[in-house]
């Protein structure tokens, strides 16, 4: 298996930015798209105390309120990549070895 | 040829800090074809909008009104298969067509490219070419200098605002957005979205350009996965190159020595993403040929062959027999025939009314004199061009009768009726609890143009 980073610094800054941001991006998109094709903003406003907002307006809230959830979801996936600090994971085959 | 670069080697050039590339305009066959294929896909973009037909914006995907109209086409959230289907089509044939020739989506088509293009064109006609270019950047700060960026900022940006606007006018009457823009009475969020897609289009093809396609194309990563030695890419001819080297041409002794390369680097000065096609076949090369044309050019100077730089296959390359027609190919290929063949039977037979039926919610039945009552909301969605009257049935149990509070079902085009529907049986033909009935909605001018839906019909236990 490949060594994993050890260091989120590692990874050079554009490369944390697309990781987390543009490809959650994507899926948002993805997301929105299917959502809204079957639901109709304006019969979820019935039922729901929204702001008043318009369709567009309910398209625009839908994709954000969407890419904060896959984005927050990408950067738990990069965080949890990460070793934990200070962690004594390891210490048993190192003991094994000796 | 070199060694191919590793892994290692890559992601390491990938984490470096990145220098501004210059491309040097290039001319030859290659270009002329990227130029043509650049105005008519940028003409389709900009004019599309404009064109009206059957007196209705021709590609109008309306998102306020949750309809897409295509060429007298209407399709509605219910036609969602088909989108998806299409979807499903375009990325096989993006598979299809890399496997035979490569990158020829990155080299002629891509928006990025197309937009980095016509960006880079500008750039040239403010900065003047690529030395000009080199030199201006080169140069500190000056009263001169800051005249010209900012001269090309602002065209870039107008243009970045008409294209945003543009966009935008796929999905808002484009008519009417415009009027709303010179009155300044546009809302807040078609506003957004122009400056998004503005801000887009200014941040990606004037200063993201070739990183766009090294570090964000999901396809640029998996493209590879499709190649094979027999699909055509572009490769510089190492056996007929090499040794590369300058050299005098009355130099007869050193000319027999040296291959066919006269090292002359503008290969690399054309070249979009900065690359060395001559190190063989690399992960950032989109497959745009602007080498070959410069060398092409090159070789008919110098008086040798054209060709050293072509588009030919690893196979053809190391001397093997090449096929166009290999399994993968066949494989692809059937898999996209017979999609685009399903997805022409959908769309074909796809009827343009679509009725669904809700239970009312508050009661299940309710008994009287002997007959038991169900009440249903029907919605009917006329998807046809024209405005349509139906006629409803009901089947599944006997004697069912059906009551409506209208006499007559019409329905606009593009309309979607809410009717309400009440169904009577008497208590002794039911057998369960629970019967299956069904409800057809037929037009009267047409009765091909059918539709049937099942509920259920709820009654007290027999």
């Amino acid at each position: 298996m490949k060594k994993l980073i050890s260091d989120i610094s590692a990874i050079p800054e554009p490369y944390q930015f697309i990781s987390i941001l543009w490809l959650s991006f994507l899926m948002a998109g993805v997301a929105t798209g299917i959502f809204f094709s079957v639901i109709d903003p304006m019969q979820l406003e019935a039922c729901v105390d929204f702001p008043e907002m318009g369709r567009i307006g309910a398209y625009t809230t839908g994709f954000f309120l969407f890419w904060i959830l896959t984005a927050a979801s990408s950067l738990l996936s990069c965080y949890f990549i990460l070793p934990r600090k200070g962690s004594g994971a390891g210490d048993q085959s190192k003991a094994d070895q000796a | 040829m070199n060694a191919p670069r590793n892994d290692a080697d890559i992601q390491q050039s990938l984490f470096e800090k990145r220098q501004k590339i210059y491309p040097r305009e290039v001319h030859g066959r290659f270009a002329r074809l990227r130029v043509i294929s650049i105005i008519t896909l940028l003409g389709l973009f900009y004019a599309l909008p404009w064109i009206d037909w059957d007196g209705r914006q021709s590609v109008l995907f309306d998102l306020p009104a949750r309809k897409f109209h295509v060429f007298g086409l209407t399709f509605w959230p219910q036609d969602f298969l088909l989108l998806a289907f299409l979807l499903m089509l375009a990325a096989l044939s993006l598979f299809f067509f890399t496997a035979i020739a490569g990158r020829l989506w990155c080299g002629y088509a891509c928006p990025q490219t197309v937009w980095t293009e016509v960006f880079l064109w500008m750039e040239r006609m403010i900065e003047g070419d690529r030395i000009a270019q080199m030199r201006l950047d080169n140069k500190p700060m000056s009263w001169k200098k800051f005249r010209i960026k900012a001269t090309k900022h602002a065209v870039w940006i107008i243009f970045s605002l008409h294209t945003g606007a543009t966009f935008i006018g796929y999905f808002v009457p484009i008519r009417e957005l415009t009027s709303q823009i010179m009155t300044l009475e546009l809302g807040a969020w078609a506003t957004f979205w122009m400056l998004f897609y503005g801000f887009a289009t200014y941040g990606n093809a004037g200063w993201m350009r070739e990183q766009v396609c090294i570090y964000m194309c999901p396809y640029a990563r998996f493209q590879s996965a499709m190649f094979d030695d027999d699909t055509m890419v572009v490769s510089y001819d190492a056996k007929r190159g090499e040794p590369r080297g300058r050299r005098r041409f009355d130099d007869e002794e050193k000319r027999a020595q040296l291959g066919d390369c006269i090292n002359c680097t503008l290969c690399v000065q054309v070249c979009p993403t900065g690359i060395d096609i001559r190190d063989g076949l690399q992960y950032e090369c989109i497959g745009c040929s602007a080498c070959i044309d410069a060398c092409n050019d090159v070789m008919d100077k110098v008086g040798y062959e054209p060709g050293l730089i072509r588009y030919t296959t690893q196979n053809l390359i190391e001397g093997k027999p090449s096929r166009i027609i290999r399994p993968r190919i066949v494989i692809y290929g059937t898999i996209l025939l017979s999609l685009t063949g399903l997805f022409i039977y959908i769309a074909g037979t796809r009827t343009p009314l679509a009725l669904d039926v809700i239970r009312d919610r508050n009661q299940l039945y309710r008994e009287s004199r002997g007959m038991i009552e169900n009440v249903y909301k029907l919605k009917i969605i006329n998807m046809d061009e024209q405005p349509h009257t139906y006629s409803l049935s009901v089947s599944g149990i006997d004697d069912i009768r059906l009551e409506l509070e209208q006499a007559k079902i019409r329905v606009d085009s593009g309309k979607v009726m809410a009717l309400p529907v009440r169904l009577l049986v008497r208590e002794d033909t039911l057998t369960s609890r629970s019967s299956d009935i069904e409800f057809t909605l037929t037009a009267t001018a047409d009765p091909e143009l059918s539709v049937s839906e099942h509920a259920r019909f709820i009654g007290p236990m027999p």
